[in-house]
């Protein structure tokens, strides 16, 4: 390529700063949020898979528990009577402090040696006093210098309610201290009396020859299974997949939205330099050359951009990834991750997509310059007229592409992927139509707006007549803001789902449940006379108990929701289908079982088929009753009747008393009296209203959202950085044109009254046109991906201010980007700006 | 006998105006010897524009021939066109077209540089050009800190620095005052008879075209060689 044309190419970006710099910013911006999710993704994943390797050691089969974990002496008949000597017995845990999770682990110092090396070259002394002395624990090391706390020192932590106080006699170290971020680790016996268990484990690692799994796997209790511990972690990164693929590509979005910027501003950089392509032309460039040029340019453009992008990228991760640690917390798993891990792999990913989407973006522009026609260019009013000629194909185009989306969606089945690739369709078709329609709408204006003073009618005029510009900057900020509009909708009806299930679905007006100390699921249980206790009150009309334990069916692990019923309960189900006729007799026999939308949708069950699921007696098959609303687990549940549960299982506990008032009472005097009836008992309970629950689970909802909205605010700010250098563009290049108003008398506030006027108009015209298409990306997002991430049913919501908000940050966004070209055409001097054209 | 640097025959262009065809050209015959200066006289809207842009290579006729020094440019696809423009022939336009983010003196080294030209001689050849164009102190300045006057020297010079077959002159003093036109005018008449260019001169200015060693004249779309008093 001529040095010369790379000169001017590069003087061109350098003369104007402005586009060229929004644009990096926009790229930046883009690849910064796509390579910050990524990287919170990852470091997640990674601490997960770490701390389960460095946890699991060299274990090649874990025996697990069901609801009430192992028993303390099959391991010793294990290691006695079996004579499998390379056994570690685990206890797992969750230790509160302030808000922090902190996992404690309860293991055999010799038993351990074959396994795991956590605690690395401890001091004489400490390993003695770990196992002498009380409430004695190793604290990672990192975890340490985090909260300050050095060995000897004590923290104060609580255990299921309780506070407790824990001595460090020393710091862990291990092989790699990272992976052990928020570990405590303690003699087996200590996390017992810690975690309230005594004799039970929670886990035995194993050391198995070929075919001794077999045989101990016949041998098992029932309730209890060998796993190998990679498909224990593989189920456990399943649960999370759909919520970090969803989050890929809301950051998706935002690249998408940083692509239509790129797109805006290599056409107008095409756009304006029509006249010196065509000089080049002239000269003997070729057009290869041109195209190479162009898309060099953006080329140049995407390596600064992405780079940038990068940096930023891990300054936004470091953010997110507490956000997504919280959410992964709040609804799958505890995970702790204070480090980021930054892998080379993930930046490589999101620099390619920043580059790779640059010049994606540039190569319609860079084909347009290539074609430039080598005669002195064409005419504006010629190009213009080319453009509307071309108005009828862009619009095909533009169904084809919507219909296109439409079909993929459709055949795709349960494809999370397809699915986001028919949005992906579906923006990009609505986009092409935005062009036609704003000549339409353009055309009407004109119609009625010919009433209208001199400036109106030259700023209704000036969009239709400059569609080769206005049809593009209308056409990106359209998409942008229905991007927000489109999430918009689809969270607040979410939220408004959820809030109509939480309230028909909590029948109780108070419910107390026992505080758990576990790891992976609320099993803590209340005392068997806690239901009596409460049931004697004359506060109190009715009782129910709950339970949610997981146990194992042929589809993998399972939770079931164990209830017994008060009155009123069946009330608080709705179902998809109809049930089958004699449901709830059939379910207190124990013959039917219920199961949750996700649960239904992710095995696709309906009504009437069987489910088997591993019972202490056996394999149990039972039919499902019917497929019931559920949003707290999209995991999905099987509902149970206790009876059938204590009958097959041989367990009667549950961890939570409803409570139905008599009529008149209000809950903050029938909570007090709750109280009082369970004082004495040693148990730590939670008590809360039917309001405060509601509020508690609504709150969780806004925080696995919060992300979301952080995702929606950065796609504004990339679509926003998008309009103002759009809408820069466009009025900095009819200077000229302004010029000449200038000359004919126009004084510079009316200019600038005309930019400010044009440019909210056109803000107004995105805001139309980003209705239709919000209210289709809300449907998708809402009917496939949620559906196909989640398998939940959402009812649409049209919030009538999310409509408004749409309209207003349209024509915002439009007002401020079309200050500055208000205030430099207010200050232009005609006869320069003629000349210099 | 002389080199043809350019030889039209039957030449033939018309444009479609709705479901009517309007010719321009009509079967036109011209011939112009190397290092000739011909002026292409006619008024607006005759079809002196599309005659040069069918010279140039960047319009097609229906029928008809044109060789530009033996070389058949009707029967080049575009690529080679292109190729050849860039080797033989330079423009001049009334509106200048400068690249504005070169400087002169890069802006007269373009067709060099796009012509392979070696970068030992490059710099010599651009001063040789400034100096004949009279522009050595303002080598460094961009086209818009240049007068017109000015500007239309610096695209006499790139259009001629790499020695084409034939310049290609559209109303050049069209944008100027008489003086700067006049100055114009000379420098790039006498710049390409020192290297051996053919000028073909599109102008309405009766005067513009007398300074020509020969007129040809434009009318509906006839192309003849008369007294330029009768085509006026």
């Amino acid at each position: 390529m001529s040095r010369l044309l790379l000169i001017s190419a590069l003087r061109h970006l350098h003369r104007h700063p402005w586009q060229s710099w929004l644009s990096i910013l926009g790229i930046a911006l883009g690849v910064a949020v796509i390579v910050g999710v990524d990287l919170a993704n990852q470091s997640a994943r990674q601490a997960f898979l770490l701390s389960a390797e460095s946890l699991t050691g060299k274990a090649t089969h874990q025996i697990i528990g069901g609801p009430a974990g192992i028993p303390e002496d099959l391991y010793r008949e294990l290691r006695i009577e079996q004579g499998l000597r390379q056994a570690a017995p685990i206890v797992e845990g969750l230790v509160k402090l302030g808000a922090e999770n902190l996992q404690l682990i309860g293991v055999d110092p010799l038993a351990e040696e074959n396994f795991r090396h956590l605690s690395g070259e401890l001091a004489a002394d400490a390993a003695r006093r770990l196992f002498l002395e009380p409430a004695s624990v190793l604290l990672s090391s990192i975890t340490a210098s985090r909260l300050g706390v050095a060995a000897d020192d004590n923290l104060t932590v609580t255990i299921a309610g309780r506070e407790v106080t824990l001595q460090v006699v020393d710091l862990l170290e291990g092989d790699n201290p990272a992976v052990l971020e928020g570990l405590l680790l303690a003699d087996i016996s200590t996390a017992q009396e810690l975690l309230d268990s005594p004799g039970r484990l929670d886990r035995i690692d194993l050391i198995l020859q070929p075919g001794q799994a077999e045989r101990l796997a016949d041998t098992l209790p029932p309730g209890l299974h060998l796993e190998v511990p990679a498909s224990r972690t593989r189920v456990m990164m399943e649960m999370i997949d759909a919520f970090q693929i969803n989050l890929a590509a809301m950051s998706l979005l935002a690249m998408l939205v940083g692509a239509f910027l790129i797109y805006n501003t290599m056409t107008f950089s095409v756009l304006r330099r029509r006249q010196l392509l065509a000089t080049l032309r002239l000269l003997g460039v070729t057009r290869q050359a041109l195209f190479r040029l162009l898309l060099l340019e953006a080329a140049l453009m995407g390596l600064v951009g992405a780079g940038a992008g990068l940096v930023l990228g891990i300054f936004t991760a470091q953010y997110l990834v507490e956000l997504v640690t919280r959410t992964i917390n709040d609804l799958y798993f505890v995970l702790t991750v204070k480090q980021l891990i930054i892998q080379p792999v993930v930046l490589l990913k999101g620099f390619l997509v920043g580059v790779g989407v640059t010049l994606l973006a540039a190569l319609a522009p860079a084909i347009e310059a290539a074609g430039t026609v080598p005669v002195s260019a064409l005419r504006r009013s010629q190009l213009e007229q080319r453009v509307h000629r071309g108005l009828p194909w862009v619009g095909l185009l533009g169904i084809a592409a919507l219909l296109l989306g439409w079909l993929l969606i459709a055949v795709s089945g349960n494809s999370l992927l397809a699915g986001f690739s028919g949005l992906f369709l579906i923006i990009s078709g609505y986009s092409l139509l935005v062009p036609p329609g704003v000549a339409l709408l353009s055309r009407l204006s004109n119609r009625t707006g010919k009433r209208r003073g001199l400036l109106v009618r030259f700023a209704l005029r000036g969009i239709g007549a400059n569609l080769s510009r206005t049809g593009l900057s209308i056409a990106s900020l359209s998409v942008a803001v229905a991007a927000t509009l489109g999430v918009s909708i689809m969270i607040s009806s979410f939220r408004a789902t959820v809030a109509d299930w939480l309230a028909y679905t909590l029948r109780s007006d108070i419910y107390v449940s026992a505080v758990s100390s576990r790891a992976s699921s609320s099993d803590a249980t209340l005392l068997p006379e806690t239901r009596q206790r409460i049931q004697a009150l004359p506060e109190v009309a009715e009782t129910s108990t709950g339970r949610r334990v997981t146990i194992q069916s042929r589809h993998g692990p399972v939770d079931l929701l164990v209830l017994d019923f008060a009155s009123n309960t069946h009330e608080g189900f709705k179902f998809l289908e109809p049930p089958l006729a004699d449901l709830w007799a059939g379910y207190q026999r124990g013959e039917l079982l219920l199961t949750s939308e996700p649960y239904a949708y992710r095995h696709g069950l309906r009504t009437g088929d069987p489910i088997i699921l591993d019972t202490l007696e056996g394999p149990l098959s039972l039919t499902i009753g019917g497929v019931f609303y559920d949003y707290g687990s999209d995991q999905g549940l099987i509902g149970l009747p206790a009876s059938a549960y204590t009958r097959y299982w041989g367990d009667a506990a549950f961890a939570t008393v409803g409570v139905i008032l008599q009529p008149g009472v209000e809950p903050a005097a029938a909570t007090s009296a709750i109280r009082q009836a369970l004082e004495g008992f040693d148990q730590d309970l939670r008590i809360r209203s039917n309001r405060e629950i509601r509020d508690y689970s609504i709150g969780i909802f806004d925080r696995t959202f919060a992300i979301t909205q952080v995702l929606r605010l950065l796609a504004v700010g990339v679509a926003f950085i998008g309009v103002l250098s759009a809408l820069m563009a466009l009025q900095l290049e009819r200077t000229r044109e302004q010029a000449v108003l200038r000359a004919t008398g126009f004084t510079p506030g009316q200019l600038s009254r005309l930019t400010l006027l044009q440019t909210s108009l056109m803000g107004l015209y995105a805001g139309l046109f980003s209705l239709p298409l919000g209210w289709l990306m809300s449907e998708v997002l809402i009917e496939v991906i949620n559906r196909r991430a989640f398998g939940w049913s959402i009812t649409t919501q049209l919030p009538v201010n999310a409509v408004f908000e749409a309209l207003l940050l349209a024509v915002v966004a439009a007002l401020l980007a079309g200050l500055y070209p208000a205030w430099r055409m207010s200050r232009v001097s005609p006869a320069l700006a003629l000349r210099e054209e | 006998m002389q080199r043809l640097a350019v030889d039209i025959s039957n030449l033939s262009r018309s444009y479609r105006e709705g479901n009517r065809s309007h010719p321009v050209i009509r079967n036109a015959e011209m011939q112009i010897q190397a290092g000739e200066c011909v002026a292409l006289l006619g008024r607006s809207g005759s079809g002196k524009s599309t005659l040069l842009n069918l010279i140039a290579g960047i319009d097609r006729p229906d029928s008809g021939e044109i060789s530009i020094d033996g070389e058949r440019i009707t029967q080049l696809k575009e690529p080679a066109l292109t190729l050849f423009r860039r080797r033989q022939i330079g423009f001049v336009y009334q509106f200048f077209n400068l690249i504005p983010t070169l400087t002169t003196r890069e802006n007269i080294a373009l067709p060099l540089e796009l012509n392979n030209c070696s970068i030992a001689t490059m710099p010599k050849k651009v001063a040789q050009m400034l100096e004949a164009v009279n522009l050595t102190e303002r080598g460094d300045a961009y086209p818009d800190q240049l007068s017109g006057g000015e500007q239309q020297r610096v695209a006499i010079a790139r259009a001629l620095v790499h020695r084409p077959a034939l310049v290609l002159a559209d109303e050049p003093t069209g944008n100027l005052d008489q003086a700067a036109g006049e100055n114009a005018l000379d420098l790039m008449i006498a710049l390409a008879r020192e290297e051996q260019s053919s000028l073909l001169l599109v102008t309405h200015s009766l005067t513009v075209a007398q300074r020509a060693d020969r007129i040809l004249t434009l009318q509906q779309g006839q192309l003849s060689e008369q007294g330029a008093e009768l085509a006026w």
